[in-house]
């Protein structure tokens, strides 16, 4: 394995942005017991559709622990990010904003990125509605343009990523 | 491997339990969301199951194109620790007796 740290550039303001996402995700994760939010039934989906009793046999052993690993992945991004947020987005001056700044990621903490950034695509996309491949996207909805942003931003850590597997370590 | 001494007799009266419970080999299915990055899918595959690049691509399409694809077989018991794992990615995975 390849020690060395992935560096993700983005604009400051990206990351004051996505630190703010990762911290509301962080609230739906512990929102269980009040009214677990939808997004959530995505991310813990059935593993058995038809067999209930198998199915509710496997969310009481696994369901809380799952949860609790997102919020572990979610509080390592959410480090990453804490150099981003010196500064509140409307105080930035808009070169500011835009300065480009190098989040430098953990070999370890890969994983976290990933999945931290696909669970907030899979719960923005059950908010959208997205449930097949051919839907439109309503560009008068700003939340498809945040949703196509962590898509665009996903892409390329993957890229990243594959990219620092095949370096010798 | 050398054996210089004869292995103990194993009891019979044991290994006839296994009858009653057989090992029937379970799967783990992967099923296509419109969410999923195909780049992301292919290398959860490759790094997770640590199959090959090849590999894991071609599980990644069968998912796109087919619907789904099963990417595990083996004891009920570790598909459902695969499953967790599939979930822990977010990806939508099930587990199924493999049909016979």
């Amino acid at each position: 394995m390849n020690h060395a740290a992935i560096r993700l550039p983005l604009a400051v303001v990206e990351g004051i942005h996505l630190a703010g996402l990762v911290e509301e995700f962080t609230d739906v994760l512990t929102s269980v017991g009040e009214e677990p939010d939808p997004g959530l039934t995505r991310l813990t989906p059935d593993p058995y559709p038809e067999d209930a009793d198998a199915s509710a046999e496997f969310a009481a052993a696994t369901h809380d622990d799952l949860l609790d690993r997102r919020a572990a992945d979610a509080a390592v991004v959410r480090t990453g990010l804490s150099p981003f947020l010196t500064t509140a987005a409307e105080d930035l001056a808009e070169d500011e904003a835009l300065a480009p700044r190098d989040v430098v990621i953990a070999a370890s903490d890969i994983d976290a990125w990933l999945r931290t950034l696909t669970a907030l695509r899979l719960v923005i996309a059950t908010r959208l509605d997205i449930t097949s491949d051919d839907d439109e996207h309503d560009l008068e909805d700003p939340r498809f343009g945040v949703y196509d942003w962590l898509g665009f931003r996903l892409d390329g850590l993957i890229a990243l990523a594959d990219a620092h597997d095949e370096l010798p370590s | 491997m050398g054996m210089s001494t004869p292995m103990a007799t194993p009891d019979l009266g044991e290994v006839t339990d296994l009858e009653a419970a057989p090992l029937e080999p379970w799967q783990v299915n992967v099923w296509n969301d419109p969410v999923n990055l195909m780049s992301y899918v292919a290398r959860v595959f490759r790094t997770y199951f640590g199959y090959s690049a090849e590999r894991a691509t071609t599980l990644m399409l069968a998912v796109h194109n087919d619907g789904h694809a099963v990417v595990a077989t083996g004891p009920r018991e570790t598909m459902e620790v695969h499953a967790q794992a599939m979930h822990d990615y977010g990806l939508w995975a099930t587990v199924r007796k493999a049909p016979q």
